[in-house]
């Protein structure tokens, strides 16, 4: 008999939630300040306001972590329908407190219900390539053991790969998530940073993919990464793209350049993935990016 | 300088001590100074960074500061000048420095044993030859190399003519001037800036050095061989009847003999013997009886004298090595092998290790043999790399970083673009390259296991080996020629990758950038497409060619944009040193080139007024 999975995923997954064919699923929001005030994503509160704000008004924005009970209380309210939860968080490299919130409510329901947290060792789009192929996973091989699926899941997190471009690397330092792509940082020269999240690398933090001096050389560069990782998995075929974008109108360009550079590449599917309110804090106006499921 | 042996030396003694040494080094030293900027000027390109001159002089002068200060005890001119060139090497800067203390090495390394006879000084020179040759990647024909050679070859040419090898690299010298002139025929990029080479230059004008401080001690001595020729002669002449002696020919020839020419006081004594009796023979014709004594006591000197002369002994290289054998028992059985390879043998044993000291005329068929009984762990001759491990083996280095990257770079701003762009750190040489010491000293300062080091200038290339062959840390080197390449290397690395994948990014991306260096004629030259360049005249250099010229600064700056910008939408400009009186320059681009985007920044080089990069 197959099993009956809920998934849960924090807000910062890059998708909208039209965007993900599950219905058992919940989306967590994180926490965004902006002042002293607390914003949740919502039609008013999203990337476009905040990165309006950034560009008008100069503010600072920060996010907070997962809390706890807000998880339970999903778990709570779901765990007499479904037999099994798999959380899909983002990298513990980057935010150590949400993982550890959802290990402690892991370890809350230890004799209830049983939980999987899926360290996806990423971010944003990255969250959200990892998400869609544990939904593939799930429909597809319905009878897997709860061993056999951490194995699965841990594939498709191993099989994910990220790139982002982030014009201004100071919002991501200002939210501690500046990783190795702080050697980037302070530059006389004027450069543009390729940074990366590699689900092959354990540390799941972010790190220097590259610099370059334009855009049209940033993209190239994007493009020449992602084939070098396909030879390097033996993949001829991309099976998912999730691109990142949505952050105000800067790069528009770029980004469209981009976009169609990434429609040469073999992919089964490219989803235009959608910036939301917690991103937006940490990439600022401009970013764009793609993550891959190989 | 030569010593005495027991029987005939083939030329007088003259022995410099190391104070007299010190004084013809630093009188030479002058000599290269004064003719600097004459060095400098003859550049390939007409940009003000021609400074072969300099480079030579600033190596001598490293050495000649070191050598003060030392306090090391020399029982020679031999070990002195050996060891001035191993600090030439290490205070050498650019390729002429490295390839000048090259050469100076391999000639010292011979005449290390004081042997400075004219035998000596040619496999000296031969063999300083062969190690600026052998030190040098790619040597190619036309450059100081070839005058190098020209000199070896000339002098093995004038050694049947010439005793006093001061006196034939006298005569050397007008010969290498010709060399020199037909240097632009063989590297077609001087033909093309109509001038000789630079380092080559450098070569004739030291050698002019040396012959103005040791031209003194060339003497104007009938050879040995010629003398002993007299000699046999005279024997024969000895030998024949009072009567027939006195009708020949050839005792007149002999009587007008210049004395103050014959330099070896044994034959001057022997001749001069010959003479007395001659004379006495015309004016005297009695005293038959002591006569004949004389006669036979001269006919058996000469032949002591002709029996001693034993040319092969000069044959002979002060050689040692140290083997490691557990094929070899004993000092004795290892003296039975290699006795008869020549004298002088000196044998240290401890455990299974020999250090052996010989005169030998074959070292590489000697070393050759005793490397078949064991490991030779070192050898005098020509094992460059070992004496410069051996130098340094006491070093010791924590490590404290896995890998690093290191910058040689003259420009200041370019050296805070590099360092912010992920060097860790930068040598800023300013006008004044690098000496191997300071190379030396900046890459053992990182204390990391790896390094990828570059410059800014295919001069400093040369230095940077050696300073590595100096390093503990194992060094890659990326052949990088100018700071848009640096730029270029740091742009494509990352330190998150292991050493071999990083140097691989760097090689593949040290010519990446497309860029133009923009600066100011100091002589007339002709541009790639041959149209003049007039002194004063502003141009462009792009792929090492002078492709655009112009009288105008932005003219010329416009003309290069519109010609390279193509396929490219970034213009960015780095401000030389010199870069003067351009502050609407910017403007007048980007009004001119609306769809290009420009960007501004202190280089601080200081041969080009700008460098035009374009992505």
């Amino acid at each position: 008999m197959s099993k009956k999975i809920f998934v849960i995923v924090g807000d910062n997954l890059g998708l909208s939630r039209e965007q993900i064919d599950y219905e058992a699923l919940e989306i967590l929001k994180f926490p965004v300040f902006v002042g002293e005030t607390e914003y949740r994503q919502s039609e008013e509160h999203n990337a476009q306001w905040l990165i309006s704000k950034f560009e008008n008004e100069k503010v600072v924005a920060k996010s907070s972590t997962l809390i706890h009970n807000e998880i339970a209380d999903i778990i709570e309210r779901n765990r007499t329908n479904y037999d099994l939860f798999i959380h899909v968080v983002m990298s513990s490299g980057l935010s150590a407190a949400s993982f550890l919130a959802a290990e402690n409510v892991r370890k809350q329901y230890e004799n209830i219900v049983p939980v999987i947290n899926v360290d996806s060792r990423q971010a944003v789009n990255g969250v959200g390539s990892v998400l869609l192929g544990i939904i593939d996973l799930i429909k597809t091989n319905p009878n897997m053991s709860i061993e056999e699926l951490e194995a699965a899941c841990q594939q498709i997190v191993e099989n994910t790969f990220s790139w982002f471009v982030l014009p201004d690397l100071n919002y991501l330092y200002r939210g501690g998530r500046i990783g190795k792509a702080q050697s980037l940082m302070g530059s006389v020269l004027h450069i543009i940073p390729l940074l990366g999240l590699m689900g092959n690398e354990k540390e799941g933090i972010i790190l220097a993919m590259g610099k370059a001096r334009t855009f049209r050389q940033i993209n190239t560069m994007m493009m020449e990464q992602i084939n070098v990782k396909m030879k390097e998995k033996s993949v001829s075929t991309i099976k998912r793209a999730i691109t990142l974008q949505g952050y105000g109108d800067k790069n528009k360009e770029a980004i469209a350049e981009f976009m169609e550079k990434l429609k040469t590449l073999p992919c089964n599917e490219i989803i235009h993935g959608k910036g939301g309110l917690v991103d937006a804090v940490h990439y600022g106006p401009g970013a764009y990016g793609v993550s891959i499921l190989l | 300088m030569n010593a005495i042996n027991s029987g005939i030396s083939e030329q007088a003694a003259v022995v410099f001590d190391l104070e007299t040494v010190n004084e013809i080094i630093e009188n030479i030293y002058h000599y290269l100074n004064k003719h600097k900027e004459y060095l400098n000027s003859l550049n390939v390109f007409p940009v003000p960074d021609g400074d072969t001159g300099l480079n030579m002089v600033l190596t001598l002068q490293g050495a000649m500061a070191h050598m003060k200060i030392n306090e090391k005890n020399y029982s020679h001119s031999g070990e002195y000048l050996e060891d001035f060139a191993e600090q030439m090497l290490l205070n050498s800067r650019g390729c002429s420095g490295v390839i000048l203390s090259l050469f100076a090495q391999g000639f010292t390394q011979i005449t290390a044993n004081n042997d400075f006879s004219k035998e000596n000084i040619y496999r000296a020179i031969e063999n300083g030859d062969r190690n600026a040759y052998e030190g040098t990647e790619n040597p190619r024909e036309g450059t100081m190399l070839t005058i190098m050679k020209a000199l070896s070859e000339k002098y093995a040419e004038l050694m049947s003519k010439q005793d006093n090898p001061f006196a034939i690299i006298q005569q050397t010298i007008p010969y290498l001037k010709e060399v020199l002139n037909q240097t632009p025929e063989m590297l077609p990029v001087l033909k093309q800036a109509g001038v000789v080479d630079s380092g080559g230059a450098g070569f004739i004008v030291l050698l002019e050095g040396i012959n103005n401080e040791l031209g003194q001690y060339i003497d104007t001595g009938i050879p040995v061989p010629n003398l002993l020729r007299i000699g046999r002669i005279t024997r024969k002449l000895l030998n024949k009847r009072l009567s027939e002696l006195r009708k020949s020919p050839l005792a007149p020839l002999i009587l007008n003999i210049d004395s103050s020419r014959i330099q070896n006081s044994r034959l001057a004594e022997a001749l001069q013997n010959v003479r007395n009796m001659l004379v006495n023979l015309h004016v005297n014709h009695n005293n038959r009886n002591g006569r004949s004594l004389k006669r036979k006591k001269i006919i058996a000197d000469l032949q002591y004298l002709d029996n001693s002369w034993n040319p092969e002994i000069k044959e002979k290289f002060c050689t040692e090595f140290v083997l490691e054998s557990n094929a070899i028992l004993s000092k004795n059985q290892l003296k039975e092998k290699i006795g008869h390879y020549g004298d002088s043998l000196i044998i240290v044993n401890a455990n299974n290790k020999y250090k052996v000291h010989i005169h030998t005329n074959k070292p590489n068929d000697l070393f050759e043999e005793v490397s078949q009984y064991g490991t030779l762990l070192f050898t005098k001759v020509d094992d460059m790399k070992k004496q410069h491990r051996n130098f340094i083996s006491d070093d010791e280095i924590d490590y404290e970083k896995d890998k690093s990257v290191f910058c040689i770079v003259s420009g200041k701003g370019f050296a805070d673009i590099l360092q912010k762009i992920g060097a860790d750190d930068i040598l800023c040489y300013g006008k004044n390259k690098p000496s191997v010491n300071q190379l030396v000293k900046g890459l053992n300062d990182l204390k990391a296991k790896n390094i990828i080091a570059a410059s800014d200038d295919g001069d400093i290339l040369m230095a940077l080996k050696y300073a590595v062959t100096l390093c503990k840390s194992s060094v890659y080197i990326v052949e990088s020629e100018n700071p848009v390449s640096l730029i270029s290397i740091l742009m494509n690395i990352s330190k998150d990758y292991d050493i071999h994948t990083m140097f691989e990014a760097a090689m593949n991306n040290v010519n990446n950038i497309p860029f133009c260096g923009i600066a100011r004629s100091t002589r007339h030259v002709l541009s790639q497409g041959g149209s003049p360049v007039n002194k004063g005249d502003y141009f462009a250099v792009y792929q090492k060619k002078i492709v655009l010229a112009d009288k105008s600064k932005e003219r010329l700056m416009t003309n290069v944009v519109e010609k390279i910008s193509a396929t490219h939408t970034l213009v960015t400009i780095y401000k030389g040193a010199d870069a003067k009186n351009d502050n609407n320059l910017m403007k007048q681009l980007k009004n001119q080139f609306p769809s290009l985007d420009f960007e501004e920044y202190y280089g601080g080089q200081p041969d080009y007024l700008y460098y035009l990069t374009f992505d």
